[in-house]
């Protein structure tokens, strides 16, 4: 057989695996902050790029982004053309493609800080960016699938599937959830509102953890274990299924995040049953990458690389039983909204995403400069603590959460809530604050050791650029193959197969929200936000108040005692974007406006609490907001918002019945400062704490004054 | 295949893994990783098909049968309703009476309930803050056992002050309107509120 010459180029290879050491320790050091942040709250002196707010998207979209997407193009760029017997298609693209990458981080970096937000979680960059995105996505898919095209081998193998199904799908995800119109350079509105934005927007964020976090770490996992184990990979049959039906299951589970929300109850069904499926798929994962090392266990005991592969499958497993457990509705009816889900979701980053990173790193760093690894020992003291880490930060979040949930839902015989004030439940659970930043820095500990390792083990060696190989020609396809080995054979037929299946759930569950009335019942009595209402929203969306706020009263007897009527979909159709939230670490504020209910608060409560909120509740963790009451509110581009939303169905004409919105703007926030000077507060009419105060005093009422 | 007869059943379509004993799929071989021919773990089936058992029933349960526990407004309606009918009965032996309370347990009840809700406006020392100064001699709505209970329990919506009669029992609004008269009045807080209302 006639043997083809040709050569890998590493250095792609060697600038992703820098990437991903660096923005590792930027990402992990931001959310370390973020830690610290929730349990000395004034840490950010009143500083507003360094509030939790803007820190917290900036720390995930490092970990998710810079630090997990740098280490998924490491890989795919290592082993691509390894398993293809070829080169990367063009040198242009791919640096393209790592400049790029790079140049969105840097923006995501700036502008996080400076508030500029879409507030959908894990999709925050504004438009231009967004856009820059999706180019820079396509470079990449380019460039994999024409590597595919000019391949030597005849089938491609697992690992590349899920390559292939990671890029089509976070293509997908990504331009659905951001659809926009833009109000200016640097602000947008989502096209969708409330409900039906909350939906597309965990449809994306559940799936960004299934298409970025799973399928492109078990085609790391599908090449770097059998690599560093020397073993064949243990089941060819089970590859094939667990594939399949993790990729057309995955899809459908988003709803799960909507759990008792004002979802309909037939899609929040398929997000538990969904959810619920996919536990074998997921396990069939696992099981593939753990007996893949059966005769092999004496080398994993010694092995620094092959142990974080092993505690990084067996975190994979463990997160994935524990996600379709919290999608069960009387486990969710616990978990969520508290520290649970902080405490599941750092199981799957700091156990799976990162230890398979670190593992792989320990591998490569050592073949791509042709020397040993600096020191075996520092690699298992990483290994330790990071496993430790882990622990220290997961276990006391676990206690918090149930701690929480429980004290949210007890009452007292006579009948009341036992802790009326949700500030009581916080300082509760407080301690497992502070050993959660144990954990953290424990981590980032070990984040500093690897750095050290990688480092001195690329000093130790001289870069290997160029790897020579040789394989024959493509050979011609053989008859009486399965129809499975016929498309592994065919990777753009296989490509297009993988798009139909992941399809098929977001269509069927996001479609019907939209064609079928009955599942957003209207409510007469709701109307659009006044100028200054909408003015104060995009502020509440620019401090990430969402992060710590929810905007979703359940409907459960305690909800209901505590924060009023529940939330009803018909109450959110002009919330562009919705702004439900996720997590409680103060209270829901659905209905903070409502003044029958108990968490009304008057304008002069809220100015002082945005100002020094330790000085109202000595114990509490919010973040003091100094600069709302400083800066001048801007409405230079209020009228574009106005007919923007009004094109997005906002009926503003009818609302404003002509008159001048920047008019109707100044006349409430007189009439609000007014108030405030009335009762000792020396504050303008046009500050931005006007706006915001005007948007909280009106949120939950529209559907009292029916 | 039982392991004892692989080697009688070689077939030139397989090789063998030497440390399992296993078949290797012979022309699968990517970058040297190659992958065995072994069926799925009977578990693993078994675990797939009880997860898509308990989804056709959890949705013919809620789709066909509307069951309680999976519509959420009967759900909640239910919880609401098993709540009315456990409230317990007002026992009559014990009449509530509204009169100042001064033993030590009620005033330091009273003050728990202070410290938690009331002091987030009126400030944990009664200087008052967004709410009034509750130590001094002026009072805006009166300083009677019964006019203080009548603001707690109904509030005074306009100026902030949000009725308490659903977060706190008549004992516990009692407890706290003593606590505020035995104890916090004539003290002198570190930052006091002007004095509001009329000086009694």
């Amino acid at each position: 057989m006639q043997l083809e010459k040709f050569t890998y180029d590493n250095r792609l290879t060697k600038m992703f695996l820098f990437a991903t050491v660096l923005w590792g320790v930027v990402g992990m050091l931001v959310g370390l902050t973020a830690a610290f942040e929730l349990i000395f709250p004034n840490m950010s002196g009143g500083i507003s790029w360094l509030s939790f707010g803007r820190l917290r998207p900036l720390h995930t979209n490092a970990a998710i982004f810079a630090f997990v997407g740098n280490g998924i193009f490491l890989a795919v760029y290592y082993s691509t053309p390894r398993l293809l017997k070829t080169p990367m298609f063009s040198k242009a693209l791919g640096n393209i493609h790592f400049w790029g990458w790079q140049l969105i981080i840097l923006l995501a970096a700036i502008t996080f800080p400076l508030g500029l937000t879409q507030s959908k979680e894990y999709a925050e960059l504004i438009w231009p960016i967004d856009v820059l995105v999706v180019i820079i996505w396509v470079v990449f898919g380019l460039n994999l699938i024409m590597t595919l095209v000019k391949r030597r081998t005849k089938h491609i193998y697992v690992a590349i599937w899920f390559y292939i199904a990671t890029w089509v799908t976070i293509a997908v995800l990504y331009i659905v959830n951001n659809l926009q119109i833009p109000t200016s350079f640097l602000h947008s509105y989502p096209i969708y509102a409330g409900v039906q934005d909350a939906l597309v927007q965990w449809w994306y964020g559940h799936n960004a953890v299934a298409f970025f976090l799973t399928t492109p770490i078990l085609g790391i996992m599908y090449y770097f274990i059998p690599k560093a184990s020397n073993r064949p990979i243990y089941s060819y049959k089970l590859s094939i299924i667990h594939f399949w039906s993790l990729i057309f299951l995955y899809i459908w589970a988003g709803p799960h995040h909507l759990l008792y929300s004002a979802l309909p109850d037939w899609v929040q069904a398929l997000g538990v049953v969904f959810s619920i499926m996919l536990i074998a798929p997921s396990w069939g994962g696992m099981i593939n990458g753990l007996l893949t090392l059966r005769g092999a266990w004496d080398k994993v005991r010694e092995d620094p690389v092959l142990k974080m592969f092993v505690v990084g499958v067996t975190a994979y497993g463990m997160a994935t039983f524990e996600g379709p457990m919290l999608a069960l509705k009387t486990v969710n009816a616990l978990s969520h909204f508290t520290d649970w889900t902080i405490a599941h979701v750092h199981i799957g980053t700091l156990g799976w995403n990162a230890m398979l990173n670190f593992g792989m790193i320990y591998w490569l760093v050592p073949r791509l400069f042709k020397t040993k690894l600096w020191s075996v020992k520092l690699a298992n003291t990483h290994f330790w603590i990071a496993t430790l880490g882990m622990l220290f930060f997961s276990i006391p979040l676990y206690f918090a959460g149930f701690t929480q949930a429980l004290m949210w839902k007890q009452f007292t015989e006579e009948g009341y809530l036992a802790y009326p004030n949700f500030l009581e439940t916080v300082t509760q659970i407080l301690p497992m604050y502070y050993l959660r930043a144990f954990g953290g820095s424990l981590y980032f500990i070990g984040a500093i050791l690897f750095v050290v390792n990688v480092w001195k083990t690329a000093k130790s060696g001289s870069f290997v650029r160029y790897e020579e190989d040789q394989a024959p020609a493509k050979p011609a396809p053989k008859a009486g193959e399965g129809w499975h080995r016929k498309l592994e054979g065919r990777p753009l037929q296989f490509t297009v197969v993988a798009l139909v299946v992941i399809l098929i759930g977001g269509l069927i569950e996001i479609v019907p929200m939209y064609l079928v009335k009955s599942n957003v019942p209207t409510i007469s009595s709701v109307q659009p936000y006044t100028p200054l209402e909408l003015e104060g929203r995009d502020i509440y969306v620019r401090e990430g108040c969402y992060l710590c706020h929810s905007q979703m009263i359940r409907p459960f007897r305690d909800e209901v005692e505590r924060y009023g009527d529940y939330t009803k979909a018909g109450e959110t159709v002009y919330d562009h974007p919705s702004q439900y939230g996720s997590k409680r670490t103060g209270p829901d504020l659905a209905r903070e406006g409502v003044k029958t209910l108990p968490n009304y608060k008057p304008d002069s409560w809220h100015y002082n609490h945005m100002i020094d909120p330790q000085k109202l509740n000595a114990e509490s963790i919010m973040p003091p907001y100094p600069w709302l009451a400083n800066r001048d509110l801007d409405v230079s581009t209020l009228e574009s918002k106005i007919s923007v939303l009004e094109g997005l169905g906002v009926p503003y004409d009818d609302y404003l019945k002509g008159q001048d919105p920047t008019e109707h703007l100044n006349i409430q926030a007189a009439k609000i400062a007014e108030g405030l000077r009335a009762g000792g507060i020396q504050v303008d009419d046009n500050k931005e704490i006007i706006a915001i105060i005007a948007y909280l005093q009106r949120l939950g009422n529209d559907i009292y004054n029916e | 295949m039982a392991k004892e007869n692989i080697n009688q059943h070689h077939n030139e379509d397989y090789e063998y893994d030497t440390l399992t004993n296993d078949k290797l799929i012979k022309d699968h071989d990517y970058d040297g990783i190659r992958e065995l021919d072994n069926d799925l773990p009977p578990w693993w089936k078994w675990l797939f098909y009880i997860t898509i058992i308990f989804s056709i029933v959890y949705c013919i349960r809620l789709f066909v049968f509307h069951s309680d526990d999976l519509v959420q407004d009967r759900e909640y309606e239910k919880a609401m309703v098993e709540a009315e009918m456990n409230k317990p009965v007002q026992s009559e032996a014990i009449e509530f009476k509204l009169v100042l309370l001064e033993d030590e347990t009620s005033i330091a009840s009273g003050k728990e309930t202070w410290d938690k809700i009331c002091a987030v406006c009126h400030l944990v020392d009664g200087g008052g803050l967004v709410g009034p100064n509750m130590t001094d001699n002026y009072w805006i709505h009166g300083n009677t056992v019964e006019d203080m209970f009548n603001i707690i329990t109904t509030g005074v919506i306009e100026k902030g002050m949000i009725p308490y009669k659903d977060q706190l029992s008549e004992q516990k609004r009692l407890e706290v309107i003593s606590f505020i008269l035995v104890k916090l009045q004539g003290t002198s807080p570190a930052t006091p509120k002007a004095p509001e209302g009329t000086e009694y």
